[in-house]
C-alpha cells in the first residue's frame, strides 16, 4: 500500500509515518499544508491519504476541506483524516463527499497499533473507519431525534454490534471484539436489519453504509 | 513623532506625551510660595536691624511687614485654593481665600491706625454678602446637571464601557491561544506519547507482563487525552472559531440528549467574546433543559437572531419547569450577558418549560 501524509506538527508527523514503515506501509510523500496534500496526491497517486484536520494555512478545518477537494480529483483515493478531536459536522461532510474508502479517526487511536493498522487497510480497501466517540455521538443524536425510538428496541449485544459496525468493521472483526462466533456476529446483524428495516446486502460494506445512512437520517 | 490631539488641560499640566514640543515640566508653585515667603522674611528682617541700629523708637518695620505680607498672603491663599479641581470650585475657593485675605488685612490696618470706630465692618459685610453670593449660585449650579459636568460623566461612560470591553476582547483572544497552544503543545505530545507506547506494546509479545505496564500507562495518556479535550472545548470550542455561531450552535443542538429545533439566522460574524458567549448561553441552557427533562419526552428549541444592535439568544423547553433563576449555572450566563452589557431572563413557572432569553449588543 502506497500513502502519503499531511499533518504540520512534526513530531506526530514522523511519530505516524514510523509506525507505518515498520509495518509494511510505504510512505511516499509528506506535506505540512492543504496545498501541499493537493500536490502530492496529484504527483505520487497514492492508494491512502492521511490528513490531519487542522492544517495551514487557515488552522480551522483546512484538511477536511483540501481532503474532499483531492477526492473530488481524484475519485479513487482514499482518506483518512486523523484529528485531535471529534467533531460530526466534518464526518457528515466527508461521508456526503463519497462513503466509500473514508475514515475518522482521533489522532490517540494511533496507539493502538493493531487496531490503526486494520482501519488503515479496510479503508484503504474501500471500506469505512469512523473513530467509536463519533459513533457514540451519531448513536445519541439518533436516540434523541424526535418522536423516533427506533434504537429503543435492539437489545443492548444489538447495539453492541450496530456501534461495531458504525464504525465500520467487519464481521470477524465485530466478532473478535465481541469474543463471539461470527455466526452469533451474523445472526445479530439480521436481526437488527430486520428491526430497523434496512435492506439487507451480503457485502459487509453496503451494510456498513445502511446501518450510517439509518444512523444520520433526518440529520439537519 | 505624530502630533496628538492635546486633550484640555487645567494650568498646572504641560504638554502631553508624543507630542512635538519637548515636555516641560509644571512650574514648582510651592518653591516659589516658599521662595515668595523666605524673601519677604529676610526683607522684614533686614528692615528690623535696620531700626533697631537707627534707634529703634517707633516700630515702623511694621508698616513693611504689612506691605509685604498682602501679597505674600495673596498669593498662598491663591496657591491653596488651587489645590481644588480646576473649574467652578477652585473660582469659588479662590474668591474665599481673598476675601478671607482683604478681610484680615482690613482689621489688621484698623488695629495699627488704631481708629475708633470699627470702619471695616461695613467693607467686610458686603465682602462676605458678596462671598455667600457666589456660594449660593456655586451650589446651585452644581445641583443641576451642569453640561461641563454631564460631559465629563459622558466621557468616562464611554472610556469605561471601551475598556471593559477591551478587557474582555483580550480574554477571549487568551482563550484561543489556550486551545491553540494546548492543541499544538501538550495534547500532540500525549497523542505522540501514546504512539511510541503502542509501538513498545507491540513488540512485547513475548514479555506480557512488561506489555500490561505499557498498555496501563497508554491508558493514562488517553484519559489525560479525553481530559485536556473536554477541556479545550469549555474554553474555545474548535468548531466556534472554525465556522462559526451558526454551525456550531447546531452541532449544539445534534448532541443534545433530547430533540432540539434550532432557528439560527446570522447575516454575518459576530465579535468572538459575543459568539463565545452566545455559545456558552446555548450550550448550558440545553444541558439544564436535559438535566430537569421528565424522563424523555421534552424538546427544546434555539433560536438566535439578529435585531438592530443586539443578538437575541433563546433557549426554551417545555419541560417541567420550576428553574431557579438564582442557581449557580444560570447565575453564570447572567454574569456572561451582562460582562457584555447585556441582559439575560429565565421565565420557568412550574408546569409550562423554561425560556432562556439572553440580548447581547452588538455593533450593528
Amino acid at each position: 500500500m502506497r500513502a502519503v501524509i499531511a499533518e504540520d506538527h512534526a513530531l506526530l508527523r514522523e511519530g505516524v509515518v514510523a509506525l507505518l514503515r515498520e509495518n509494511g506501509v510505504e510512505v511516499v510523500a509528506q506535506a505540512e499544508d492543504g496545498p501541499g496534500l493537493l500536490r502530492i496526491v496529484a504527483g505520487h497517486k497514492p492508494d491512502l491519504a492521511i490528513v490531519d484536520v487542522r492544517l495551514p494555512p487557515t488552522f480551522t478545518d483546512e484538511g477536511v476541506r483540501a481532503s474532499i477537494e483531492a477526492r473530488q480529483r481524484h475519485p479513487d483515493l482514499a482518506i483518512l483524516i486523523l484529528s485531535q478531536y471529534v467533531e460530526p459536522v466534518y464526518t457528515a461532510e466527508l461521508l456526503a463527499a463519497g462513503a466509500s474508502g473514508v475514515g475518522y479517526l482521533l489522532k490517540e487511536r494511533v496507539g493502538d497499533v493493531r487496531g490503526f493498522l486494520e482501519a488503515i487497510e479496510r479503508v484503504a480497501a474501500g471500506g469505512t473507519a469512523l473513530d467509536p466517540e463519533v459513533v457514540a455521538e451519531l448513536m445519541q443524536s439518533r436516540d434523541a431525534r424526535a418522536g423516533d425510538d427506533a434504537l429503543a428496541g435492539l437489545t443492548p449485544r444489538e447495539r453492541e454490534v450496530l456501534t461495531l459496525m458504525a464504525e465500520g468493521r467487519t464481521n470477524a472483526a465485530i466478532a473478535r471484539a465481541m469474543v463471539v462466533t461470527p455466526g452469533a456476529v451474523e445472526k445479530h446483524i439480521s436481526n437488527i436489519f430486520g428491526k430497523l428495516d434496512l435492506p439487507g446486502s451480503d457485502d459487509d460494506h453496503r451494510r456498513v453504509l445502511a446501518v450510517l445512512a439509518f444512523l444520520r437520517a433526518g440529520q439537519a | 513623532m505624530a502630533t496628538t490631539a492635546m486633550p484640555p488641560t487645567d494650568e498646572d499640566t504641560t504638554g502631553a506625551p508624543g507630542s512635538e514640543e519637548p515636555a516641560t515640566l509644571p512650574p514648582d508653585w510651592d518653591a516659589i510660595l516658599a521662595l515668595h515667603t523666605a524673601l519677604t522674611a529676610l526683607a522684614g528682617l533686614v528692615v528690623t536691624v535696620l531700626w533697631g541700629a537707627t534707634g529703634a523708637g517707633y516700630y515702623w518695620p511694621v508698616w513693611v511687614w504689612f506691605g509685604l505680607g498682602l501679597p505674600l498672603a495673596l498669593h498662598a491663599t491663591v496657591r491653596f485654593a488651587c489645590l481644588a479641581p480646576a473649574g467652578r470650585t477652585r473660582g469659588l475657593a479662590i474668591h474665599a481665600g481673598v476675601t478671607g485675605v482683604i478681610a484680615v488685612a482690613l482689621v489688621a490696618l484698623w488695629g495699627l491706625t488704631s481708629g475708633p470706630t470699627f470702619w471695616p465692618a461695613w467693607p467686610i459685610l458686603s465682602l462676605a454678602a458678596f462671598l455667600a453670593l457666589h456660594g449660593i449660585i456655586h451650589l446651585y449650579l452644581n445641583r443641576v446637571n451642569s453640561p461641563e459636568r454631564e460631559r465629563r460623566l459622558v466621557e468616562r461612560v464611554d472610556e469605561l464601557t471601551r475598556t471593559r470591553r477591551g478587557a474582555l476582547d483580550v480574554q477571549a483572544a487568551e482563550l484561543r491561544r489556550i486551545e491553540r497552544d494546548l492543541h499544538d503543545g501538550a495534547q500532540a505530545r500525549l497523542v505522540a506519547l501514546s504512539m511510541h507506547l503502542g509501538r513498545a506494546e507491540a513488540k512485547l509479545d513475548d514479555r506480557p507482563e512488561v506489555a500490561e505496564m505499557v498498555r496501563q500507562a497508554k491508558g493514562e495518556a488517553s484519559a489525560a487525552i479525553a481530559e485536556l479535550r473536554d477541556l479545550a472545548r469549555g474554553i474555545a470550542p474548535p468548531i466556534l472559531a472554525d465556522r462559526g455561531l451558526e454551525e456550531a450552535i447546531a452541532a449544539l443542538g445534534r448532541r443534545a440528549a433530547m430533540p432540539v429545533v434550532v432557528d439560527v439566522e446570522l447575516k454575518r460574524r459576530q465579535p468572538p467574546v459575543v459568539e463565545s458567549a452566545a455559545y456558552f448561553i446555548v450550550a448550558e441552557g440545553l444541558t439544564n433543559a436535559a438535566k430537569h427533562a421528565a424522563g424523555g419526552g421534552t424538546t427544546a428549541r434555539v433560536r438566535v437572531a439578529e435585531e438592530i444592535g443586539r443578538l437575541v439568544v433563546e433557549i426554551a423547553d417545555d419541560g417541567p419547569g420550576g428553574a431557579d433563576p438564582e442557581g449557580t449555572g444560570l447565575t453564570g450566563l447572567r454574569h456572561r450577558a451582562e460582562a457584555l452589557d447585556g441582559t439575560l431572563s429565565v421565565e420557568s413557572a412550574p408546569g409550562t418549560g423554561t425560556l432562556v432569553r439572553a440580548e447581547l449588543p452588538c455593533v450593528p
